[in-house]
């Protein structure tokens, strides 16, 4: 089987006012289809720019990305915000539900954003909700949701499109423990039941006895890769 | 693309609502001004003409010969009936001017004795603002006279008084004694000051029996001034049934230095309206730019699940258009309800006097052309637009990551 995500020799430097700071430093990974992956290690160690790397929504200093077969980090910007819609799902830290869209246009907004007919993006939607446990708040906004329901709309945002990976940065940092520890359960859930290769970051250990494998970042360098029994 | 605009125009409640109330503010202000500048412009042409008139007819001798009997236009009935023939629905002034000296009791100068004879409406609109003491002579008076205040003050005569005026070597009896009836009052101290009105026909007694020496056409259109290409048509007109012996010209002609004041307003005019657009343009940009860069992370997570720059871009301008042309619609109703509302006659109730000093009428018609709504629109949408484009443009150069953590 060939790896759904690759990162080769990847390294990411920053530089704001001349002052260059390394986020990553040459990290080799793979990541297979249907794997439930987290990526783990105290802030500043590289996890979210690894994230924002393998899903081309930042550039590499040096190294390649590579999302199954293709290369992606030397795609020109529309191709890779087209990749973005039709192969990768994201779930933010700070959930980034657009304010004015009920859950479920929330949801369905990516399928919008492809051009999908209203009564299927509505159906696949609600689909998403119904699996996240939220269709009967389908009909609010953000602001009148809880954080971890918000979360679970981001979740079904991600999810609805029916993405060949889910990248999910931080997704329990802004929840409390239990409910983030019930939305991993649901997001580990969807992984066994549809297949769907997960791979987020966490600094919160008590959410690495659910995963399948744990990659360790330290000073944006692999440190440590594990695969755990939960799998 | 237009339904997902529409949404974010229909569910940003607040900031739609303050956008498009800018740009309808600026509308409304727009055309508003547009209609005050051109009731503006044709008020001063108005306050210019309704003394003189629109049209003045005079002797085709009268600029190559300076005296007083190359002035006269003798057969004046037959001109005016022909005239009346041809333009039916002008009102005319006919005017006898005869240099004399005129005395009090006690003093005398060189004045300019002025037989005048109009319909009702120019007498009484002339009585309303010129007679400051007394009245005008009556119309057909003999033996009536009213002085500009100055020249009374200068002959030191009071209303009652004799006053005597002589014009030698006139065709008329030459001098003639009248009772002065009224005190004139003139923005012009030097036509005060030697100004002295008698009705025609003393005039005419006076110097030249059945003559004038200028008929003053007044075009009367329903309101405001008429336009000039009316007033060259009816020169046209009269010219073409008064033959080779008299002239007819229009008041800019005959007043060059009025036409010039009034064309010397449009420049001011011009200067004025782009400092009233850029203000209006400043606050239209403002509040545009402002709702869209507090948005900028939501544009962020739109590009981070998938949309390409340009396609933020053509949203970002979507929703301005819709915004913009929301405003301008409201507007444009309101500006238009406003200025419908006053076309039928605009007063500031005090300010009769301040808009006297500035040669300006108490009542002004404000209108707008089709043109003026172009501009408007053009100018509201295009600024708007302007407005969008940069915060578009930065939300679509924006990596998502940034974007999304974009702190307006």
């Amino acid at each position: 089987m060939k790896p759904i995500l690759r990162a080769v020799r990847l390294a990411k430097v920053y530089e704001n006012g001349g002052v260059r700071t390394p986020a990553l430093q040459g990290v080799d990974l793979e990541v297979m289809p249907g794997e439930f992956t987290a990526v783990a290690g105290p802030s500043g160690s590289g996890k979210s720019t690894l994230l924002h790397l393998l899903g081309c929504l930042d550039n590499p200093t040096a190294g390649e990305t590579w999302l199954g077969e293709r290369r992606t980090d030397q795609l020109d910007p529309v191709t890779r915000a087209s990749l973005r819609l039709h192969e990768i799902g994201f779930v933010f830290q700070a959930y980034n539900l657009i304010p004015v869209l009920t859950a479920l246009e929330n949801a369905a907004f990516v399928l919008e954003l492809r051009g999908e007919p209203k009564k299927a993006r509505h159906d696949k939607a609600m689909a998403a909700l119904e699996a996240l446990g939220i269709a009967d708040l389908a009909h609010r906004r953000p602001n009148q949701l809880s954080g971890g329901q918000q979360q679970r709309v981001a979740v079904a945002r991600a999810l609805a499109a029916e993405p060949r990976v889910v990248l999910a940065d931080e997704p329990t940092a802004n929840l409390d423990s239990k409910t983030g520890l019930a939305l991993i359960e649901l997001m580990k859930k969807l992984n066994q039941e549809r297949g769907i290769t997960f791979l987020f970051s966490t600094h919160d250990p008590r959410l690495l006895e659910h995963v399948g494998r744990i990659v360790r970042l330290e000073d944006g360098r692999v440190v440590a890769d594990e695969r755990v029994g939960a799998a | 693309m237009w339904a997902l605009a529409w949404r974010n125009v229909w569910r940003y409640k607040t900031r739609t609502l303050v956008a498009s109330g800018a740009v309808a503010v600026v509308v409304v202000f727009t055309l508003v001004f547009f209609g005050f500048v051109t009731a503006t412009m044709t008020g001063m042409a108005e306050v210019l003409t309704s003394e003189s008139g629109h049209l003045h007819v005079t002797s085709a001798r009268a600029k190559q010969a300076h005296d007083f009997d190359a002035r006269l236009i003798r057969d004046a009935a037959r001109v005016e009936a022909a005239l009346l023939r041809e333009l039916p629905d002008v009102r005319l002034r006919r005017v006898l001017e005869v240099p004399a000296l005129i005395s009090g009791e006690t003093r005398s100068r060189g004045a300019l004795v002025i037989g005048t004879a109009q319909d009702d409406a120019l007498g009484e609109r002339f009585a309303r603002e010129h007679v400051a003491v007394g009245r005008l002579p009556a119309p057909g008076s003999g033996d009536e006279i009213a002085l500009g205040e100055a020249l009374a003050r200068a002959l030191q005569v009071e209303i009652g008084d004799p006053v005597y005026v002589f014009a030698p070597g006139t065709e008329g009896w030459g001098a003639a004694a009248y009772t002065l009836v009224g005190l004139l009052d003139f923005p012009q101290t030097s036509h005060e000051i030697q100004a002295a009105y008698v009705s025609l026909e003393g005039a005419q007694e006076l110097a030249a029996p059945g003559a004038v020496t200028r008929l003053e056409i007044h075009l009367a259109p329903e309101r405001g001034a008429p336009t000039d290409a009316l007033v060259e048509e009816t020169k046209a007109r009269a010219a073409a049934v008064l033959g080779p012996e008299v002239l007819v010209e229009t008041w800019r002609e005959s007043s060059p230095d009025m036409a010039a004041l009034l064309d010397m307003m449009d420049p001011v005019m011009t200067v004025f309206s782009f400092f009233i657009f850029v203000l209006a343009g400043l606050l239209v940009v403002n509040t545009i730019y402002l709702g869209l860069v507090e948005r900028i992370r939501e544009f962020g997570v739109i590009i981070a699940v998938g949309a390409d720059r340009w396609r933020v871009m053509r949203m970002v301008f979507t929703e301005s258009l819709v915004l913009v042309l929301l405003g301008t619609a409201a507007g444009l109703f309101v500006g238009g309800l406003l200025v419908a509302s006053w076309a039928d006659g605009f007063r500031m109730p005090g300010f009769d006097e301040v808009l006297a000093e500035y040669g300006m009428p108490a009542v002004l018609y404000p209108s707008v052309t089709p043109g003026q709504v172009a501009v408007t629109v053009a100018f509201a949408i295009g600024t708007a637009l302007a407005a969008a484009l940069w915060p578009a443009w930065v939300a679509g150069r924006l990596q998502p990551v940034e974007a999304m953590r974009h702190v307006a």
